[in-house]
């Protein structure tokens, strides 16, 4: 090459030698000891505890990816439990460990997070789930490993019905339930006859058929069904095709797509022509913002509201909320309020931490007898369980639990029924292998 | 290829063999199933090579292929008893296929960025199908099934242990390499590169280049296919989200990082890509976006190893 030559700057860059073997050794010294560094420092149990071995829990939650959003309101329910627990002594006189893993919204993610839990981690138990799919693929493992997998969000009905586990839990509810729940308010007291708008995929169909059954149970009817495609920006198209003769839409979408539907649906008049109800995950706290008087009048069903009215002004939620509302501040400064994904992520690890005490749990030797224990668990309302009392059922390891019938009023959820656990039950179709 | 070269190149394939059959006596358990997901994407992404680097064309619906191929396993698993390895193969093999030729047939009439495009397409429209038809697919949840057994069922079987999994993934991604080796290095191959270089040119000297365009992307598809029927053995799953492009993406990532038109590359950059990301939330913590620090190294390598780590290594010791 003569002097004249062109120098490929990338070439240039290489032989200039900025980057030299010394240079890159120290580098990778530097990072190695930041490293080191992070790992000396003792966990914050370590003072409390001195050498208790702690309980690892491992909690797998979408931190990043589509799910993100929910994945970090979800985790810091967990959280919240966790330094509670171990604020009160730990388990057993142990501490809690939490080993936190990011799916990424994926499920092959998933799938190869939770077996780094699983095999590597070597957690006692686990306590997470947000995505039905994610939850789905990654039960097998949990049986393998025989682990106990306290699923904190995901809905889909299969977890405990066609597909349920034994080494699976459920401590929430389920939309077979919302549906037993809210379908007498629908037809008594907004209308006979419904329309069904629907996120057209498992989840929502597999609700659709839920509420169209128990509608027509009650005495009414389900007229027309309209499925809205995941990922449509804009719903004119579907919504322009709602006409008819019946009293009322009911909505079965989340997220993003809720905030849509629902302000298309008022663009268009449609919220003046008929009464809008749906699922309580159209309207969650964080939706507010964007809806703003396009939501009014609406009518759901949840099962937690972050709501400080009766039955939910007892001390105990007002703990909860105010916890959860400082802790979200800290990862939204928007100030978020608390939805019903921390609340089913705090009060899963609650239940987890009264099966591990009843059944003097030590570590995966003893997960039959923890299964045994959380099978038929009573939890009371207190400030375990602030959403009220639950019973998970022994055949399917599916919760049962109150329920709120709710509108919007001024931007703000105002409970107008609460439809009690027992009024919620619909029959087992489990069948463990 | 000279025939030092040559020996060359035999000597370092079995030392590499003989490492990945070592391998998962050695490693932890976790490391272990890690190798062997790495071996599936890696075929993958090497199916999707057979395009990209030696035809010329970057396929964005091999996502398709390999999703078909997952649930065509699935359908074998699910309904015939007792499951049958060999079924799920031929089946997952048959899904793969028909889909690629139909991908082929409409696709292979446009080049370039419309050939990419009209590969996108096609994938998102196997994907919507598979996401909304939840009575026959599961619909978002996907299907769950057992791994069915190695050997002939009723003749001869051994369950599948994490070591003997390894090794039967490996002997299939070796066979797909040696297969596509041989391929791309026969006169068929000399005309696909050909297409790469001047698709007039050589329509001109008479080939029908349509037509070697369709076996190229079958080819492809059924290899991408197969990696999906492995990837379903190995997790017992078969889901949407391995229909939807950003798969394909994936694919075209692990040829950029591994290198381009090498075979052996994008099995490297699937490992590197895998391994990295794997790396990185262990250092980081799952709690830290993770994937930043990943993507400033994808993009720094794209800058300064255009040519992948393959051909870096291979600049490296030339020198």
């Amino acid at each position: 090459m003569s002097d004249n030559d062109p120098v490929d700057p990338i070439e240039g860059l290489w032989h200039a030698r900025k980057v030299t073997r010394r240079r890159l050794m120290g580098y990778g010294v530097a990072t190695a000891g930041a490293l080191g560094a992070t790992m000396v420092v003792p966990a914050p149990w370590r003072a409390a505890f001195g050498q208790a071995k702690p309980y690892k829990i491992g909690s797998l939650q979408p931190l990043s990816g589509v799910a993100a959003a929910g994945g970090k309101t979800s985790l810091v329910g967990v959280q919240m439990a966790v330094d509670r627990i171990n604020k009160a002594g730990g388990i057993n006189g142990r501490p809690v460990e939490l080993i936190v893993a990011d799916d990424e919204s994926k499920p092959d993610v998933g799938r190869r997070k939770v077996e780094k839990l699983l095999v590597e981690d070597k957690i006692d138990v686990h306590a997470g789930g947000f995505l039905s799919n994610v939850c789905l693929a990654c039960m097998p493992s949990y049986e393998e490993t025989k682990v106990v997998n306290m699923i904190t969000v995901c809905l889909d009905t299969t977890i405990t019905t066609s597909k349920c586990s034994r080494y699976t839990f459920r401590p929430f509810d389920y939309a077979p339930a919302q549906a037993v729940a809210i379908a007498p308010y629908l037809v008594n007291k907004l209308g006979k006859k419904w329309h069904i708008a629907y996120l057209d995929y498992s989840w929502g169909q597999s609700t659709r058929d839920a509420y169209t059954e128990q509608i027509r149970k009650n005495g009414g009817d389900v007229v027309g069904t309209t499925g809205i495609p995941l990922g449509t920006a804009d719903m004119t198209a579907f919504l322009s095709k709602i006409t008819g003769e019946f009293d009322g839409i009911f909505g079965i979408l989340f997220g993003a797509p809720a905030v849509t539907f629902l302000s298309q649906a008022y663009d268009l008049g449609l919220s003046k022509k008929y009464k809008m109800a749906g699922d309580g995950a159209m309207v969650e706290a964080t939706h507010m913002p964007a809806l703003g008087q396009k939501a009014e009048g609406f009518v759901g069903i949840n099962r937690y509201l972050p709501v400080l009215d009766p039955p939910l002004n007892t001390p105990y939620h007002k703990r909860f909320f105010e916890d959860a509302v400082a802790r979200l501040k800290q990862i939204d400064p928007s100030g978020p309020l608390p939805d019903r994904y921390t609340q089913s992520n705090y009060e899963a690890v609650n239940a987890l931490r009264i099966g591990m005490e009843n059944s003097k749990f030590r570590g995966r030797e003893d997960t039959m007898k923890l299964i045994e224990a959380l099978e038929g668990l009573e939890m009371k309302e207190g400030d375990d369980f602030p959403q009220g009392d639950k019973l998970l059922r022994k055949e399917d390891h599916q919760a049962f639990l109150r329920q709120f019938i709710f509108d919007v009023q001024d931007g703000k959820h105002r409970i107008l029924e609460v439809v009690e656990k027992e009024k919620t039950i619909v029959p087992p179709a489990c069948t463990f292998s | 290829m000279s025939k030092r070269s040559n020996k060359s190149f035999w000597i370092a394939f079995g030392i590499v063999l003989a490492a990945l059959i070592i391998a998962p006596l050695v490693l932890p358990e976790f490391w272990r199933r890690f190798l062997t997901e790495i071996l599936i994407w890696g075929l993958l992404a090497m199916s999707s090579d057979l395009l990209i680097g030696y035809t010329g064309m970057v396929s964005f619906g091999h996502s398709a292929f390999f999703g078909l191929g997952m649930y065509g396993a699935a359908a074998a698993l699910l309904t015939v008893k007792p499951a049958n390895l060999w079924l799920a193969i031929l089946y997952g093999l048959c899904g793969s296929a028909v889909v690629a030729g139909f991908v082929a047939f409409f696709a292979t009439r446009l080049r370039d960025i419309y050939f990419a495009i009209t590969t996108l397409i096609f994938s998102q429209i196997f994907y919507v199908v598979i996401f909304t038809w939840t009575e026959v697919t599961g619909g978002e949840n996907g299907l769950n099934f057992t791994r069915p057994q190695l050997g002939i069922p009723g003749i001869y079987t051994v369950t599948f242990t994490p070591e003997i999994l390894h090794w039967f993934v490996l002997a299939v991604v070796t066979a797909s390499y040696l297969i596509l080796r041989r391929i791309t290095h026969s006169p068929f191959g000399m005309v696909l590169q050909s297409i790469r270089e001047n698709e007039s040119r050589t329509r001109a000297i008479g080939y029908p280049v349509e037509r070697y365009k369709i076996v190229a992307v079958m080819l492809s598809g059924l290899f991408a296919g197969l990696a999906g029927v492995l990837y379903a053995v190995q997790n017992r799953f078969a889901a949407p989200d391995f229909v939807y492009f950003v798969v394909s993406g994936e694919a075209v990532i692990y040829n950029v990082m591994g290198g381009i038109g090498t075979l052996v590359g994008p099995i490297l950059g699937a490992g590197f890509f895998l391994g990295l990301r794997e790396i990185s939330s262990r250092i980081f913590g799952d709690q830290f976006p993770y994937l930043i620090p990943v993507g400033v190294i994808f993009i720094a390598m794209v800058i300064f190893l255009p040519q992948g780590l393959l051909g870096f290594a291979k600049r490296w010791l030339n020198r």
